[in-house]
């Protein structure tokens, strides 16, 4: 099954809650989801600590860099998404992940610092494709924005169009529901009301939805 | 709402490369571009000495200086030039002994 792997260098990119947020939506609608905590800071690990995993979710901690590859390889099977956080630094671990996904989100804040840093995850996803010879679909994500986009979101968007980057629409908004998830665990479905829960819940379905549709757009 | 469901059957795995040369050609297009690795790639530091066995000497003040700057000279621990020292000693011992 498909294997998407979130990918940024830089921490606090809001790389795990677009995984838990993107695992708890695709499971609420239905697949059977694998996340893989590939973080030394056990950010999913501490999510799937704080309530019961919700149906259709499972989660494997403390993943390191030789056994990552094999890792993905034995949950990467028909009919199931597995997921990869990994941890926002520049390592070997987030190359070897990339070389196994079938489309790699790049989450970031529209900040210049970024998607500076977000664009180096971007040239290392072209050098594999050249070094192993294969596709690797790849999509930005907006993390935490406003409904009133900034000027800088709008000409971050822009460059990244004009070089033919991809944009998962929506971005994922800055939300309480969504941090919330890491206070209690379980899903937007299962946490007590935060802030305006409907339009997180929307947020949440719609990116989910745009980013299976990425995948199947990656899979064909 | 957004509601939306997955077709379960369009989900197939699809093959990607895993071999030992593909891994070795991701590090390497990686490691040019400052992803390194982060776990220790085997034993950390330097390698245990085999040399547990300790002597006491105590000597004159100039032999003590001489020695440690032989020892600095050639990069090694007074231990090891004891241990030559102590070998030359013994070839000249057997070669009395054989007159
Ligand atoms: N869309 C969002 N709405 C609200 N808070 C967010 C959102 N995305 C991230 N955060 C918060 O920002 C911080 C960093 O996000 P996180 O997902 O942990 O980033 P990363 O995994 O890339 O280091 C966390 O405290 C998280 O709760
Ligand atoms: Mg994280």
């Amino acid at each position: 099954m498909p294997v998407i792997v979130v990918a940024s260098s830089k921490g606090g990119a809001g790389k795990s809650t677009t995984t838990v947020v993107l695992g708890t939506e695709l499971a609420y609608a239905g697949a059977d989801v694998t996340l893989l905590d590939c973080d030394p800071n056990r950010s999913l690990s501490l999510w799937a600590a704080k309530a019961p995993l919700p149906e259709r979710i499972g989660v494997v901690s403390d993943i390191t860099e030789s056994a990552v590859v094999r890792v993905i390889k034995e949950h990467d099977a028909d009919g199931r998404i597995v997921i990869v956080d990994l941890e926002g630094i520049a390592s070997r671990m987030v190359s070897r992940a990339i070389s196994q996904a079938d489309l790699v989100l790049i989450p970031m804040r529209a900040t210049v610092l970024d998607a500076t840093i977000g664009v180096r995850s971007i040239a290392l996803i072209a050098e594999e494709e050249e070094a192993l010879g294969r596709n690797i679909a790849h999509a930005v994500v907006f993390t935490m924005t406003r409904a009133i986009r900034s000027k800088q979101q709008n000409g971050i968007e822009a460059s990244l169009r004009r070089q033919g980057v991809s944009i998962i629409e929506p971005p994922l908004m800055e939300r309480a529901a969504f941090s919330a998830l890491f206070e209690f665990g379980g899903n937007l479905r299962s946490i007590p009301e935060q802030g305006n829960m409907q339009g997180a819940i929307e947020n949440a379905a719609a990116f989910a939805a745009a980013v299976y549709g990425e995948l199947r757009g990656a899979l064909q | 709402m957004n509601d939306f469901s997955i077709d379960l059957a369009s989900l197939k795995r699809r093959a990607k490369p895993g071999s030992e040369t593909s891994v070795a050609k991701t590090d390497k297009v990686a490691e040019a571009r400052g992803f390194v690795p982060r776990e220790p790639q085997g034993r950390r530091g330097r390698p245990k000495s085999p040399r547990t066995g300790q002597v006491h000497a105590k000597v004159m003040p100039e032999v003590a200086e001489q020695i440690s700057a032989e020892a600095r000279r050639q990069g090694v621990q007074q231990g090891v030039l004891i241990e030559k020292a102590w070998e030359l000693y013994r070839e000249k011992q057997r070669g009395l002994s054989r007159k």
